[in-house]
């Protein structure tokens, strides 16, 4: 065997910490390697250019990188190795930079370890098989879940692009949060106004189809070949027959259902269709609140319904859509009022969140674009903004910013001045955070042209007075405690992950971190994908973000997946589960143990039973491995005897 | 222990199969040996006492033909153990079930006449006499019975098609069940360090304990001496013979019915057992399941709860 | 650091790839400062790591051993991390009665996004170690067995 060593200095990265040199000239030593040196940038192209020439030059056939983790460039260097004719699976990474030098300050201590996480990563390759990927064909179909603006940008460029998207969304409307603003920053355009072509495109887009108020109940397969079960829950109303007249919801007997579209600022029908524009246009049943369903007396929608499309009885329906990669775009949630007592926690009407602000500013809205004063009706003239509430605030465990408040704080001040001219706006805040382009300039027209009042500093306490509701807070610039009489409060409520937001990442074997936001594979340089082969991210679900950011994303991942489908056939990762035949005994514990039913029995032609991989099937976790009693069934490139020959390359010398 | 009725049993049986595994004289009294009955003129061979230790549910898994096979309680659990796993077919088996009061320990029973020649035994309920050429010894069954056999919670087979005798009830009430095993874990941690250096250092890597268990079906793919995987090396160092031992420990982890057939066939008296009834005591605790005594049970490591009840988030320290 | 530095104890790391190798890459690029005694050893899933290969490395030297998977529920796998527990479970359990300190085997969960938990688990597990000292060794050579046998 003729191994190879490459360490890497990563500029100052590793050979900061570690001595590179004394590192090569150890290593060196090693039994197998017959060629080692360190270089400044091996995942440079003339870094690469060292490798493949050193294979030539030295007739390597097998190369060990010591550089950063093998996340990052494993990869890179599979196909370095490749393009010099060895086979991609004859190449380990040592992992001395996220695992050492940057860990440790100890610079002999770091050496011998890199020397050390070479030496079992030599051990481990000329243990390497050579792999070889097979073919199999790909479904051309796209799962987009979530009809924000975000799902909504993914499903029209895929769609645009020439693929068949299914498009799966929760709420019995799509358009998700950007449905519900008034206007949007910067610019102070109609929301409404430019999403609702975006939605109609949606609706009427030959290539999409839509599943409205449905959820994800299960995903099996693997990229290239999903199954999807949606659940489409029942609206009670038939919806095929639904004409979106209405009537129903002006007859219905329970006016005070809580409306879940304009977050709770008044009350709606248990049988409604959220907002004038919604798509599809069609009724539901709240059947929390409607008297048919809790109490079996009324009806009055069926009886009224001349399409006749009213039906208690209907139950949740099933699909299952095949397709081959799906972009996960479930938005995001706001905080519960009441994790902030100090607020009022929900108590107080005249204390809202900038979600229900939008509403009432909203002409669409339940106050027909009116303000007023949830408690009493009247026009407020005294506005307090509370930037902040809840975001930032590690005592509620969101240690965050959730990016967009500053911002939509800043319109909702001036759009007030807009709606009541004699009225003064005072903004709570931390820091003015306006990084967009044209949000810093945007930011001071609030304040120098619409005369909002920012205090630097936060709100320690909120009581009602009166009529009134007396703020209490810090101006931190002028050192000194400030109060103000409120006629109306507004909280910006911390972004959170969406509700069901882990369930969803558990079917989809994505992760997300502890606030339940999507992890993305890597922060800079693969943000919109998961470490799951077939699924990317778009918008607030992987982190708050505001609209320019979410549509961004939505196309970015329509990108990836149009990329993904420019073939015809995808590789598979050989490093899958191979069965030994003639060692194994048929006790088929394997089969017990796959988590993916990739293994099958097999009847061999004397009659022994065996076990057999389903190769398109396996993903290669190797809980098959550790299951088999007798080591018939390996991993491949993760064998026992490469993981023991890691062993012992550390335990018993 | 009632050989009439087991012999009428295995001739009503005896045409529906083709072999039936029961026990005939050996060597001498206290060694009866397996004895495979395929025709009606073989049934009078027929032994059955407490020196009947064979577990003959062994047989099972290489017999491609129906087979009939007696067995005590503990051999019980084998055959609801293989069929459990897939390994056997219930429907190739028919039960024969013999309720035990517990069986020899051959080993303890020579220690007791001082290694002499043994010319006949005779059985009582409680008690065995020995004879040998210069004197008779009665022992009583208690102090030369198998180690198994005292903390036994099931004497009566668990599963039978036909049964031998009466109901047995167990003598030992549950909680004592793992007695042993609790005043073992007792001692410090050196102590139990001492002890298994002590026996494993006597290991002469025969795997007679591997060959004799009846779960062990990796047969001539064991781990213990294939190269690929190469798990270990046949160096007869004390790393090495531990090895072995927990490898044969931890594969029967959720799958050892305690038949004792691993201590009894080591010829270096390594309490081997030990080593699986502990793992089988953790596996009661963790997941409520012992294993040979519901076919439609699954071996706990070959299965998995979202939430374990009995599993909490180890703290380092 | 608290562990003495210079004087290393052999501490053996089995990280699954999708999260707990991950959480230790997050660990490094945020420079988050740990002992240096671990070696990590990359496999795809926790459920992938046989008991035996934590046997094979206490009995032949390692004076630690750390398995570290995705959380239950988030394994890349779906599964393999509840396999993981259980058979890691009957092995923390099983390992004091051949005279094995348990304490010399941790096995836990950290996910990706979590580098400071693992620096944590690094530096706790690791001034543990310390504490416990050198695992004592299995004689292999005549003389110390002398004295097992006396």
């Amino acid at each position: 065997m003729r191994v190879g060593v490459f360490i890497c200095h990563c500029g100052n990265n590793i050979a900061g910490t570690v001595d590179v040199a004394r590192a090569a000239e150890e290593t060196a030593k090693l039994p197998h390697v017959v060629y080692s040196t360190h270089y400044m940038y091996t995942c440079s192209e003339p870094g690469q250019d060292e490798i493949k020439q050193a294979i030539k030059r030295e007739n390597l056939d097998r190369v060990v990188v010591a550089a950063c983790s093998p996340r990052m460039h494993e990869l890179t260097f599979r196909r370095t190795v490749e393009k010099a004719g060895l086979n991609r699976y004859f190449f380990e990474m040592a992992n001395i930079r996220e695992h050492i030098s940057w860990i440790g300050e100890n610079k002999e201590l770091n050496t011998n370890k890199a020397i050390e996480a070479v030496r079992m990563a030599v051990e481990k390759v000329i243990r390497d098989k050579p792999l070889h990927s097979t073919a199999f064909k790909i479904n051309k179909r796209v799962l987009v879940i979530g009809a924000g603006v975000a799902g909504m940008q993914s499903a029209l460029d895929c769609a645009d692009g020439g693929l068949d998207v299914v498009l799966v969304e929760k709420s019995p409307a799509i358009g998700g949060m950007m449905a519900r603003l008034d206007k949007t920053f910067p610019t102070i355009d109609c929301s409404i106004c430019i999403l609702g072509p975006k939605m109609v495109d949606v609706a009427q887009h030959e290539h999409i189809s839509l599943h409205a108020y449905s959820e994800i109940e299960e995903i099996k397969g693997y990229v290239g070949n999903y199954q999807v079960k949606v659940r489409k829950k029942t609206p009670y109303v038939d919806w095929t027959k639904c004409t979106g007249c209405g009537e129903c919801m002006e007859k219905c007997p329970t006016k005070n259902a809580y409306d879940r579209f304009n977050f709770g600022v008044a009350p709606t029908r248990a049988i409604n269709i959220p907002f004038p524009q919604a798509i599809p246009k069609k009724a539901t049943i709240d059947a929390q609140y409607c008297r048919q369903i809790q109490k079996g007396k009324c009806g009055v929608c069926a009886k009224v319904c001349r399409a006749n499309a009213i039906n208690f009885e209907l139950p949740d329906q099933f699909v299952t859509e095949e397709v081959g990669a799906i972009i996960v775009a479930s938005g995001y949630g706001l905080i519960d009022q009441e994790l902030l007592p100090e607020y009022g926690g929900g108590r107080y009407p005249d204390v809202i969140t900038g979600i229900q602000y939008e509403r009432l500013l909203n002409a669409s809205g339940p106050t027909s674009g009116h303000i007023q004063r949830p408690s009493d009706g009247t026009e407020p003239k005294s506005i307090v903004f509370v930037s902040c509430a809840g975001s930032r605030d590690k005592s509620i465990g969101i240690p965050y910013c959730s990016n967009f408040c500053c911002m939509y704080i800043a319109k909702q001040a001036i759009l007030t001045k807009d709606h009541i001219p004699d009225s003064q706006s005072y903004v709570f805040y931390m820091d003015i955070r306006a990084t967009g382009k044209g949000y810093d300039e945007f930011t001071r027209r609030a304040q120098e042209d619409y005369g909002a009042k920012y205090i630097r500093g936060r709100v320690s306490r909120i009581y009602p007075k009166g009529k009134k509701m007396i703020v209490q807070g810090a101006d931190t610039l002028l050192g000194a405690k400030v109060e103000v009489e409120a006629d109306l409060v507004v909280l910006a409520t911390a972004a959170t992950a969406a509700p069901g937001a882990a369930a969803l990442a558990e079917k989809l074997h994505i992760s997300y971190d502890t606030h339940g936001f999507y992890v993305e594979s890597h922060p800079k340089l693969r943000p919109v994908e998961t470490n799951t082969a077939g699924v990317y991210l778009a918008g607030a679900a992987q982190g708050p973000k505001d609209i320019p950011a979410s549509v961004g994303q939505g196309s970015a991942a329509a990108a990836k997946v149009l990329a993904l489908f420019s073939r015809d056939m995808l590789e598979s990762d050989p490093a899958i589960a191979r069965v030994n035949q003639n060692a194994c005994v048929g006790c088929l514990k394997c089969v017990k143990t796959c988590p993916f039913q990739a293994i099958k029995e097999q009847e061999l032609r004397g009659g022994e039973v065996v076990a057999s991989v389903i190769e398109t099937i396996c993903a290669g976790c190797g809980v098959c491995t550790s299951t088999c009693p007798c080591g018939a069934i390996q991993l491949q490139h993760f064998t026992d005897n490469q993981l023991l020959a890691e062993v012992n390359s550390l335990c018993l010398s | 222990m009632n050989i009439e009725k087991l012999k009428e049993i295995v001739r009503t049986v005896l045409p529906s199969v083709d072999v039936v595994i029961g026990y005939k004289k050996g060597l001498d009294a206290l060694h009866p040996v397996p004895c495979f009955v395929t025709s009606p003129d073989e049934i009078d061979a027929l032994v059955l006492n407490p020196a009947c230790t064979h577990n003959l549910a062994a047989y099972l898994p290489s017999l491609k033909k129906k087979t009939a096979v007696v067995v005590k309680g503990c051999e019980s659990r084998t055959v609801v153990q293989l069929v459990q796993e897939g390994l056997i077919k219930r429907e190739n088996v028919v039960v024969i079930g013999v309720p035990c009061q517990g069986v020899l320990s051959a080993r303890k029973v020579l220690n007791a006449i001082n290694h002499q020649p043994v010319v006949e035994a005779a059985f009582e309920n409680d008690a065995v006499i020995v004879k040998t050429r210069k004197a008779e010894t009665r022992l009583a069954l208690n102090d030369v019975a198998s180690d198994k056999c005292l903390t036994c919670q099931y004497p009566t087979p668990v599963l039978s098609d036909h049964l031998a005798g009466e109901q047995v009830e167990s003598k030992v009430d549950e909680q004592a069940a793992y007695q042993d095993i609790r005043q073992f874990d007792a001692q410090s941690l050196e102590e139990r360090r001492a002890y298994w250096l002590k026996e494993f250092d006597r290991c002469i890597r025969c795997y007679a304990c591997r060959n004799a268990c009846p779960m062990c079906v990796c047969r001539e793919s064991c781990i213990a001496e294939t190269r690929d995987p190469h798990w270990m090396s046949q160096k007869a160092t004390l790393n090495e013979k531990m090895m072995f031992h927990m490898i044969h420990a931890i594969h029967l982890a959720g799958r050892c019915t305690e038949c004792g057939e691993c201590e009894r066939a080591c010829p270096m008296g390594i309490p081997v057992a030990k080593l699986k009834k502990k793992i089988n005591m953790e596996m009661k605790e963790l997941f409520g399941y012992e294993p040979g005594i519901s076919i439609d049970d699954k071996p706990p490591m070959y299965t998995f709860k979202v939430e374990e009840e009995k599993i909490e988030e180890h703290k380092i320290r | 650091m608290s562990v003495v530095e210079g004087k290393e104890l052999r501490i053996v790391g089995f990280l699954c790839n999708w999260c707990s190798y991950g959480g230790a890459d997050t660990a490094g690029v945020s420079r988050f400062k740990q002992p240096t005694d671990l070696r990590i050893i990359r496999v795809p899933c926790s459920g992938r790591v046989d008991p035996l290969f934590v046997v094979k490395a206490l009995i032949n030297g390692a004076d630690g051993v750390l398995v570290s998977g995705c959380h239950p529920r988030d394994c890349h796998y779906s599964d393999g991390n509840y396999y993981a527990r259980r058979r890691l479970e009957m092995l923390k359990r099983f390992l004091p009665f051949v005279g094995i300190d348990a304490r010399r085997f941790h096995y836990t969960w950290v996910s990706a996004s979590e580098g400071q938990r693992w620096q944590q688990t690094v530096t706790e597990f690791t001034t543990l170690i310390h504490e416990l000292g050198p695992t004592p060794a299995f004689p292999q050579d005549q003389t110390v067995l002398k004295e097992v046998r006396a």
